[in-house]
Order: structure tokens, then sequence, then C-alpha cells
């Protein structure tokens, strides 16, 4: 068992009186990719915000290096080095690029690591680089991407929480995304929790992957014992064969 | 051509000590999504401020007679102090409350500040003149123009432009801003949420303070509810403006100012005691043709 990093002990969320969440539990090793997969309202995105802080759970715990974040703001939650990557990118558009980069390293007292990691990612992703004194709101949705995925790694993030990052792009613009996402693990050590609504790619991209439906886990596994998709797609939808799934869509 | 260049200082003078007013209202709003109300009685505070407590019916005045910078440091601490302490105690634990919650608690906060300085100094209005050397006309050419007109306008500007570039430039600025779009993702991000709020009830009851004593040494009277109408007009400053938008707070506050003015030289003079009546009539028709405000925030489009 690789070393976890994250641990997500029986959490459950309640919006009022609704609880989107209930009773879950999962671990990210260091070093790892795990995806959150499921249909749409299973928790996932309430999940991420509970473990980034924004959501106090109702019950349950959340572990990020051994200490507990329970009562942390989000803010004090960053510091710990957990990093949000949000569904529908969020970046701020009156803010200029730069501004944006800039925004998450505020916190941080290492000034010489802030400047070095910022000429890397101009480095990397050179497109950020070239608009780096343009609004935000001027960038495609793919540039938008890049630059959420880089403001969340100047925080001097070791875990990012990365929500739907396939939400409102280009296929083409999807895999440039999944491969900056790869890339972040290999290159730089980063482990990666990801939220993903298509169980193909989860599987493609992850380590691990969790389903979750309706405030449940129903499944989680290897991706090498869950490539066939059989079980996914029962626990997905939560009956057999993926040849009903069809009808689910319509 | 001389009445034009009369009219343009005295509208952009009065429009100056709006926007002031607009902007402290505005800053706090863009960040807490509340309209305080209480920012009048923040107004109502500085002036206060000059005077020693007691329920006297002549002023005693104290700071009032301290050379010009010490007054306006201490004036403003005053206020600030005053603001943070509501900030505490009532707007941080209803920071998650919805934004007519937070503006009706602003109305308690203001009520007891009232009550308070009634309480203390009595609801006698007292005469305090400040800097009397800048109620004297300046010669401008063959214009006399008051010489606290000038300042006002100056003193306006300069802070407008000191705002613009801490906003800009400096980190706090920058997440200001970025909490004012979305404060949920600025905090994900390590924003602190108590810095960026007690920041902005800083430079807003700063701004009270200066808007307090120009105001002041304009009327030479502190009442108790001095800051109430110089509060209504604020308000109304960043609803025509654009709730949120910080040039719209400015923009709206110059246009009362020069509407105001304007109607002041046009109207007939049976009437003329009625021309408040005439600029809210005039900002319920700008309201009519763009009530989304003069200026729209990007934020505010994008949620549409």
């Amino acid at each position: 068992m690789i070393e976890p990093m994250l641990q997500v002990e029986d959490i459950s969320v309640h919006y009022g009186r609704l609880a989107a969440v209930r009773g879950v539990s999962l671990t990210v090793g260091r070093g790892e990719i795990v995806c959150l997969v499921g249909p749409n309202g299973a928790g996932k995105s309430t999940t991420l915000l509970t473990i980034a802080g924004v959501l106090a759970p109702t019950q349950g715990t959340v572990t990020f290096d051994r200490s507990p974040t329970a009562g942390l703001s989000p803010e004090a939650v960053v510091r710990l080095g957990i990093s949000m990557v949000p569904e529908g990118r969020r970046v701020f558009s009156s803010l200029t690029v730069e501004e944006n980069l800039r925004l998450g390293t505020y916190g941080r007292s290492d000034r010489r690591a802030v400047e070095r990691e910022l000429a890397r990612i101009y480095d990397e992703f050179p497109i950020l680089a070239e608009r780096c004194s343009m609004r935000a709101a001027k960038l495609s949705g793919g540039e938008q991407q890049q630059l959420a995925i880089s403001r969340a790694l100047l925080t001097g993030a070791k875990l990012l929480l990365v929500d739907e990052p396939s939400l409102g792009l280009a296929p083409i613009i999807v895999e440039r995304v999944y491969d900056i996402l790869r890339d972040l693990r290999e290159k730089r050590g980063v482990t990666l929790l990801i939220v993903e609504e298509s169980t193909e790619r989860a599987v493609d991209v992850a380590d691990r992957v969790y389903v979750l439906r309706r405030g449940l886990i129903e499944l989680e596994g290897t991706s090498e014992d869950l490539a066939d998709g059989e079980r996914l797609h029962e626990a997905y939808f939560g009956f057999g064969a993926a040849g009903t799934s069809q009808e689910t869509q319509q | 051509m001389n009445s034009a260049l009369q009219f343009l200082i005295d509208a952009l003078s009065v429009g100056s000590l709006y926007a002031l007013a607009a902007l402290g209202v505005g800053l706090v709003f863009g960040v807490l999504r509340l309209v305080n109300f209480a920012y009048g009685d923040f107004i109502t505070v500085g002036s206060y401020a000059l005077i020693v407590p007691s329920a006297s019916i002549t002023a005693i005045v104290f700071i009032g007679n301290w050379p010009w910078p010490l007054l306006v440091i201490a004036s403003a601490a005053i206020v600030v102090i005053v603001a943070l302490i509501c900030e505490y105690l009532v707007f941080r634990p209803l920071r998650q409350a919805p934004p007519a919650v937070l503006m009706i608690a602003s109305f308690g906060v203001g009520y007891i500040i009232q009550n308070a300085i009634i309480t203390i100094y009595t609801a006698r209005p007292k005469a305090i003149g400040i800097w009397p050397g800048l109620t004297e006309a300046v010669a401008i050419g063959d214009l006399r123009v008051p010489g606290l007109q000038l300042v006002t306008i100056v003193v306006a500007l300069g802070l407008l432009a000191l705002l613009i570039l801490f906003l800009k430039k400096s980190p706090f600025g920058v997440q200001m801003r970025a909490a004012a779009e979305d404060f949920q993702m600025a905090r994900m991000l390590g924003v602190r949420a108590n810095t960026v709020i007690g920041t902005a009830f800083v430079i807003s009851a700063f701004l009270a303070a200066i808007v307090s004593l120009l105001f002041l040494c304009q009327v030479g009277v502190v009442s108790f509810h001095m800051g109430t109408q110089l509060m209504l007009i604020a308000f109304i400053a960043t609803v025509i403006g654009g709730m949120g938008s910080l040039v719209g707070a400015v923009v709206g506050g110059y246009t009362i100012g020069i509407v105001g003015t304007l109607l002041q030289v046009l109207l007939p003079e049976n009437v003329r005691t009625f021309r408040d009546a005439f600029v809210f009539a005039a900002v319920i028709i700008i309201l009519l043709a763009r009530p989304q405000g003069l200026v729209v925030t990007r934020a505010a489009r994008e949620r549409v």
C-alpha cells in the first residue's frame, strides 16, 4: 500500500436537510491519480468542496498528511497543500492572467521559490506567458483551464482536486488537458484527485477509481480491475449491463 | 464662460463628496454583499470624534484644534476602530447570511450608533468651525471660488488615484478585486476572508472620516443625523452606478452631483426648494433606462 496522503473517512454532507453525501470514505496515496466518477448529482463536487474546507461535513473526518482538517477554513486548507481546480474553471475574469497566477502565492513566504515556479509555469505554458498582462476573460476555454491548473499549482499544492476538467471543452482540448494532468505527476510528483463524468476516461487516466452514486460509494477498484467496464457501468447506473445504458441516456 | 466654470466647480465639488461616500459603500458591498446603512453613522462619528464627549450645549473642541494632519489621522482612526468593532461583533457572525439580513443588521447598527451619540452628546446640534481658512474665496483669474470646493475636488481625485493604485498594484488590492468577483474561489487559493473584509472596512471607514470632515467644514455643525442624508445619496449613487462596480460608484456620485447642481441652476426659483425631489425623479428615470446601472461589472454580466 502506498502511503495514504489524503484520508476521507465516513463523511456525510447536508445541504439543509438534504444529504448530498452519505458516509463516503476514500483514500488517495502519495503520487497517485484517483478518479471519482458518477452521474450528475452523485455528490462528487460536494466531496471535493468538503475536502477543500468550503463545506463542513455533518459527520466523518478528512485527514491530510496525518493532520485532521476539521474546522479549517478554505484558506487554511490551501496552506496544508491542497488546492482546487474547480468546475467551470472560475478564473478571475477581471484580473490579468498574471494576477490570477499570483493570487495563490500571497499566502506563501518562500518568495524565491514562487518566482522560480512562476518562471517554470510560463516556460511550460507559453500561451500564459504570452498573454500574462491580458484579462483572463479573453482566454479561450482550454487556455483558462491551463490557467486554473497553473494557479492551483502556484499555491504550493501537493494534492490537486480537479473538478470535471473536460466540462465545456472540445474533445481535442480535453486530450491536451489530461496530458497536462498526467505530466503534473510525472514531472512534479503532484498527487491528483479528479472528478470525471465519463467512466472510460476515468479508467484511462487513473490508477484507481471510485464510483459515487446518490451520495454513496458504489464501487472502488484499480483501473486494471475495472477495465472491462461491466462492473463500472453497473455501479454507475445502478443496474446491470452496459447495453441498457442507452435507455438511461434517453 | 465664467458662470459655466463656476457651475463646473460647484458640480465637481458636490459630486466629489458623493463619489467618496459612494466608494466607501461600494467597497464593502463588493466583498461582503453588504449595503452598510450604518455607513452614514460612520460619517457622523468622524465629526463627533473632534469634540470631547459631553452633554454641554456648546462643543468642547479637542481633536478639532489639532494641526490638520493629526486631526485627519485621529478622526479616521476613531472611525476605523468603530467600523472594525461593528464588523467583528455584527457583520462577521452574519457573514453567511443573505444580503437582506446583512442590510437590516446594518440598520440596527446605525440605530445603535445614533442613540449612543444622543446619549453621550445629546441630540442638540453643535457648532464646530474647523479650518476657517478654507471657506475663504480663492481667486482664479477673475473667478472667485471657495477654497473648500477646490480642496474637496483635489482630495477626492487624489484619493481616487491612491485607491486605484492600491487595487491594481498591491497584493491586498489584487486579493480584494478577486474576492469581489468570486469570494469562495479566492479563499480556495488562500486569500484570507478576514483580511480582505477587514481591509475593505478600514478603507471604507477612512473615506467616511474624510467625507465627514469635508462636510463638517462646509456646514459648520455636527448633529447625530448628519450622515444619514449623505448615506442615502451614496447608496443611490452606487445603485445608479451599478451595484458592485467601484467605477460605477464614482460615476454615480458625480452624476448625482452634476444633476443636483444643474437643477439648482435651471429650476425656477419657486420650485427650487423641491430640488431633491427632482434629483430623485432623475434617478428613477436613469434606473428605468438602465436598470443594471450605468457601469455593468463583468461578474454581473456573466451571471446573467
